[in-house]
């Protein structure tokens, strides 16, 4: 049931926009409704660099704090000016409506004395349709 | 036989005159919608020099340079900093230290150096310069070792 129920979230999901390559993240913003406990969204963090890069993909909610969503992949090796698809399932929790952030995070170079990490966060909203 | 000719070209003239042109023309529309988008690309990481005091770790100090992030976007985001929550200090550093990212960008859009979350709202390509200082109060001193610190850097 539980794989039903994502399979349908990740069919709503396919609506989600097109990416376009070479941004970190997109889209940014979106709202999806769905008829089940839980919504998808598909975003696509993307590598600028010419450089492979480790790519890490978090859910928060409107305070940042950790939120438990199906990430997939969750983390990964971007190749440089590559960009590729991530699947998030956010579960509803029992609300009608949830917002959260979806970030993308890496940090391109490591091993520093003052490190960078840019984080790009996009903002969405589900609502639950009955 | 000329006024004859002439009459005749000039009532088949007159006559194409009322005849109503077939041809129609139709608009096409091209819609396109541009959500916010946002790419940050780290250039380069920053370095931090302690003062001579010994209670300032900062990228700001002689010797010491700002880490530099180029942000494009469509604008409608915003750019932060968050707290520092990940250090790494000698282990003869055993004081409280204050840590404070700051950025400041120019380019598309122009901001003073602040620590609070900033509206990008011109389109474009800016370079934010990432500073960060760590400081110490009383009569704690930052002691001899390798410090690092990870500062991140969010457009949401």
């Amino acid at each position: 049931m539980i794989k039903l129920r994502i399979l349908l979230a990740a069919t709503a999901a396919g609506l989600a926009p097109l990416a376009a390559t070479a941004q970190s993240m997109t889209p940014m913003r979106g709202e999806v409704r769905s008829f089940t406990d839980a919504f998808a969204v598909k975003v696509f963090p993307g590598n600028p660099y010419d450089q492979r890069i480790r790519v890490e993909v978090h859910v928060y909610d409107q305070d940042f704090q950790p939120v438990d969503a199906r990430i997939s992949p969750s983390v990964f090796l971007l190749a440089g000016q590559a960009s590729r698809s991530v699947l998030v399932v956010v579960p509803f929790d029992g609300a009608n409506d949830r917002k959260v952030r979806i970030c993308t995070e890496s940090i391109p170079f490591p091993g520093e004395q003052t490190q960078i990490r840019a984080q790009i966060c996009g903002k969405f909203f589900g609502h639950r349709r009955f | 036989m000329k006024f004859a000719r002439a009459a005749i070209g000039a009532a088949l003239l007159v006559g194409c005159a009322g005849q109503m042109a077939s041809a129609t023309t139709g608009n096409v529309l091209f819609n396109g919608t541009i959500t916010a988008t946002c790419t940050l690309t780290v250039n380069s990481n920053g370095t931090m020099t302690v003062s001579s005091n010994l209670q300032s770790l900062s990228s700001h100090n002689a010797g010491g340079s700002a880490g530099s992030v180029l942000v494009d976007t469509t604008g409608g985001v915003q750019l932060s900093v968050d707290p520092v929550t990940t250090t790494t200090v000698p282990a003869s550093d055993v004081t409280a230290t204050t840590w404070t990212p700051t950025f400041a960008t120019t380019g598309a859009q122009t901001i003073a150096e602040t620590g609070t979350a900033t509206a990008l709202t011109v389109p474009g390509t800016s370079t934010a310069a990432i500073n960060l200082a760590g400081t110490k109060s009383g009569t704690n001193r930052f002691s001899a070792g390798n410090y690092q610190a990870t500062v991140t850097v969010r457009c949401e």
